[in-house]
């Protein structure tokens, strides 16, 4: 067994594999996705890199796959698919259809409910998410009751990648990126990037996924919207980027930095 | 030294095999393995919506379609349907995800008339549960074996050529080798150094103390 910090850090486990957690002291141990406590063991579920936080004392496996597992407070894009009497039903691409009640809005009363139609799509937050029970959306931030950029999404391109991948694309999920004109005050060339959810931590400089930057760099104007349900929302002027952009996204999973510059460069002359 | 009509050295070895993931792009977990000429592609869909009929309220429904090489599926891949998923039910923790359903699909790629298309099935079931993220207890591993019908030895893995020699013929379905000790005790010692046995098949002339040595 590994004994470092380091290493442990980079631990490969499978389903059924013990975590070399420190049982025998009184510290307590937080488990996230991954793990499971069988009796004085702690075992891992799936197999993914096991990840130690040493202040919190936390363990969790990061692992991909394909299928989404809501979990509350996620945001996700949905597809509205009927209508209830109390709200939409919506695919999230998860076992369950989940609820967009119609007064989970932003200002919204009795009277005036969203309306749309079967097939339009939402990006939306899981306010309940229990695997007993068929999940819940809503359109509204619940700290600030306002939108934040919740609801429909209109226009544009969707396609699907792995819930690793949309997860790696950092935590801010919505964002609009465009070059300022040459008359604005802000000096030419400097990319402003429009973030239209706030979000905790409101960089675009993920290490993990730099190809988002090397796009912005390229000064294409686009908007972006990550689902952690593996559903990416893209728009830009023309349907050719808007595509040329879809396609790099998804070709990034498996690239690392300089291959994804690589890439992007290519792209950039071919067009 | 032994040498096998297919050239290995060893009775414990087995044919080359190999395993390759995420090889179907519209299902949410798939996998190929392969023993020399015998190969199984297996795809995994879930969680997903469950059929009410189906619909268990306090874990996940376990569906297992095996495709034959050619034709339609008999009672031969009925039995294997029923092995694999009896199998697996003890190690998928289907609680996780209550009214839900999880459906493994097998397709037999290549057959070559040896009995370890059920073992192959079994080890791409594995491998594509842990491409679909699917949260287990542990792996599934499973090997077919063979006893000579005049020197009475354990072949691994047998080919078409050493199963006409077979007295008995024996398929072992093992989970990965983080318990050990269930078995142990009660057979007089003679239980596995492995995992716990979830599976076993089989067929031909043996008596009860002869499949706990096989076993092991």
């Amino acid at each position: 067994m590994p004994s470092t910090a380091a290493q442990i850090m980079q631990n490969v486990v499978l389903p059924g594999d013990p975590i070399p957690s420190h049982t025998g002291d009184d510290t307590t141990i937080k488990l996230g996705p991954g793990l499971t406590q069988d009796q004085d063991v702690i075992t891992s579920m799936k197999a993914g890199v096991l990840n130690h936080l040493e202040g919190s004392n936390r363990w969790w496996v990061e692992s991909n796959q394909q299928r989404y597992i809501p979990a509350t407070g996620e945001s996700v894009i949905g597809i509205v698919c009927g209508r209830l009497t109390e709200g939409f039903k919506v695919d999230i691409g998860a076992a369950q259809q989940a609820l967009l009640p119609y007064l989970a809005f932003e200002g919204v009363t009795k009277k005036s409910r969203p309306n749309f139609l079967v097939g339009a799509l939402v990006y939306a937050r899981l306010s309940l998410a229990n695997k007993d029970m068929e999940p819940e959306l809503e359109c509204v931030n619940p700290a600030t009751g306002k939108a934040d950029g919740f609801g429909e999404l209109k226009g544009g391109f969707v396609f699907k990648c792995s819930l690793g991948l949309s997860r790696r694309f950092g935590p801010l999920l919505r964002y609009r990126v465009w070059v300022t004109s040459t008359n604005g005050c802000i000096p030419p060339n400097i990319l402003v990037l429009i973030f239209v959810r706030p979000f905790r931590n409101t960089s675009l400089m993920d290490e993990n996924t730099p190809i988002l930057r090397f796009l912005a760099e390229q000064q294409i104007p686009f908007e972006i919207t990550i689902g952690r349900n593996g559903r990416v929302w893209i728009t830009s002027g023309s349907a050719k980027t808007t595509i040329m952009l879809a396609n790099t996204l998804q070709n990034s999973e498996y690239l690392n930095e300089r291959e994804c510059r690589e890439m992007v460069r290519k792209l950039m002359t071919m067009q | 030294m032994t040498i096998r009509p297919d050239r290995r050295t060893e009775p414990t070895q087995l044919r080359p095999f190999s395993s390759s993931q995420n090889l179907l792009n519209r299902c949410d977990g798939s996998a190929q393995f392969q023993f020399d000429k015998t190969a199984v592609l297996v795809s995994i869909t879930g969680p997903t919506e469950v059929k009410f009929r189906d619909e268990k309220l306090d874990r996940a429904s376990l569906e297992v379609i095996v495709r034959p090489l050619t034709g339609l599926s008999s009672t031969k891949e009925r039995v294997l349907e029923n092995v694999m998923r009896s199998t697996f039910a003890n190690v998928i923790l289907t609680g996780l995800h209550p009214r839900t359903s999880i459906q493994i699909v097998a397709q037999v790629m290549k057959d070559d008339g040896c009995v370890s298309v059920g073992s192959a099935a079994i080890n791409a079931t594995t491998m594509a549960l842990l491409d679909a993220g699917i949260p287990m207890n542990a792996l599934v591993g499973s090997v077919t074996c063979m006893v000579g019908k005049e020197d009475g030895e354990i072949l691994m893995d047998p080919t078409m050529e050493e199963l006409s020699r077979a007295r008995s013929i024996h398929t072992f379905a093992f989970d990965s080798a983080s318990r050990t000790s269930v078995m142990m005790d009660e057979n007089g010692g003679k239980g596995t150094s492995g995992g716990v046995v979830l599976y076993s098949e089989s067929t031909g002339d043996f008596t009860e103390d002869e499949w706990w040595l096989y076993k092991a």
